[in-house]
């Protein structure tokens, strides 16, 4: 079955800013799985759910809606200032967006277990 | 008696019909009541209470509060004594605060999670009976859940401050709870931290969870399941129906467990968790994975983080 929906449907370029990276984004696909689908990377990925925050980012420019997204993460503020979680994040024309979530993975090793 | 078991969890959810579409139609949970704020109470089929899962329409993901339920009503006013005793403020509730459960006891544990100790909820019954019962129900849906069978919790972790909260809440449900450790991690230098425990009130390896991290939250609630080609299915049916998971089929070093991770539609990370690991009992001596094998006591096989099991909890 086709999980992506990427099928004959209008397909926008999605610009991550701070690599340069683009990708295709079919109509009705939030941003977050169509770069994961593609195997692509620079947006941080976790629940896919909106609940989490990990793939928080700013969009620059395009035409977007967004799907219900934790309050802990995105403040009506931020929301309306262009702030949105890439996971609930569906273009409606070409977007350009830059990358605020960050993954908590260990960059230097972890001292006490998990922390 | 004294705890028996986990009573239920109230989760935020983001969207009410995308949630239940989840835990209905892919875990295979039974509607059995809602109420007038909008929650919508759910049971698997081998429960035979009213819920195990509250679904709390939210603007935002993660676990209001926990429930355990005691034998007698009578441990109620046992557990208050001994909560207050130990310094933590302890509240009696009338029956209905909890919906359909008798009077209850809420109170904050050492991690700042919400605990509710409770002794009756509304009876409903098993899918099948208890009558010359089926093994199984005809009509399951999805993954066909039997039971919710455990949470694991995120506590703050930070020993530079002296902030050890796994620690503090192992302590607390040990001594006031009567709970029994199964396993731990101990970290740091000299393996002084416990970064990490499962306890029991069961007889199987935990009934509750706790990690340390870097703020308090809820890393996952599990669901069981028989055995590892229940798992499979599971997993079968997650991948057709399009649902986030985290980590696929595997074994847990730490309780013996099969699983999956994956995430609900509001980000809540699940678990699909599979078999009785082992007997526990009050004398078995609890079993330590040091950190240099932390790894392989979650995931058994690789023995390396995978998915985002240290960086994405709500
Ligand atoms: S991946 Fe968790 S909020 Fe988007
Ligand atoms: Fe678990």
């Amino acid at each position: 079955m086709d999980t992506t929906g990427a099928t004959a449907r209008p397909r926008f370029q999605v610009t991550i800013e701070d690599s340069g990276n683009r990708f295709a984004c079919a109509e009705g696909l939030p941003v977050l799985k169509a770069m994961t689908a593609l195997g692509g990377g620079g947006i941080p990925s976790g629940c896919h759910g909106g609940g989490c925050g990990v793939c928080k980012v700013r969009v620059l420019e395009g035409a977007y809606r967004t799907a219900a997204m934790s309050r802990d993460h995105v403040s009506p503020e931020e929301e309306a200032g262009g702030v949105a979680l890439a996971c609930r994040l569906y273009p409606a024309s070409d977007i350009r967006l830059r990358v605020l979530g960050r993954m908590r993975k260990a960059v230097a090793a972890r001292r006490y277990g998990f922390v | 008696m004294g705890v028996m078991r986990i009573g239920h969890v109230d989760l935020r959810v983001l969207d009410i019909d995308e949630a239940l579409n989840h835990y209905v139609n892919i875990l295979g949970m039974i509607e059995t009541d809602r109420d007038a704020a909008g929650n919508v109470y759910l049971k698997g089929w081998d429960e035979w209470d009213q819920y195990s899962l509250i679904l709390n329409p939210s603007d935002r993901a993660g676990m209001n509060s926990i429930a355990y339920k005691v034998e007698k009503d009578s441990d109620l006013d046992d557990f208050e004594k001994r909560i207050a005793d130990w310094g933590i403020a302890v509240e009696n509730v009338p029956a209905g605060t909890l919906h359909n459960c008798g009077r209850a006891i809420r109170f904050d544990l050492p991690s700042g999670h919400e605990m509710y100790l409770f002794a009756e909820k509304k009876f409903v019954g098993k899918s099948v009976g208890a009558i010359n019962p089926d093994p199984w129900p005809e009509d399951i849906k999805g993954a066909g859940v039997h039971w919710l069978d455990h949470a694991l919790l995120m506590c703050e972790l930070n020993p530079e401050k002296g902030i050890n909260k796994v620690e503090e809440t192992t302590r607390f449900l040990r001594e006031v709870l009567d709970f029994y450790l199964a396993e731990q991690v101990t970290a740091g230098p000299n393996g002084e931290i416990q970064a990490a425990t499962w306890l029991f009130r069961t007889t199987t390896p935990h009934d509750i969870a706790l990690v340390g991290g870097p703020r308090p939250g809820l890393h996952h609630l599990a669901f069981f399941l028989d055995e590892w080609n229940d798992v499979l299915k599971a997993a079968d049916t997650m991948g057709r129906k399009g649902v986030k998971i985290d980590v696929t089929p595997q074994r847990h070093g730490i309780t013996r467990g099969c699983t999956i991770y994956f995430f609900d539609p509001s980000g809540n990370r699940n678990e699909t968790f599979a078999g009785l690991g082992y007997l526990a009992q009050p004398d078995m001596p609890p079993i330590t994975w040091t950190e240099d094998q932390l790894w392989r006591g979650i995931f058994y096989h690789v023995g390396e983080e995978a998915g985002s099991f240290t960086s994405v909890y709500t």
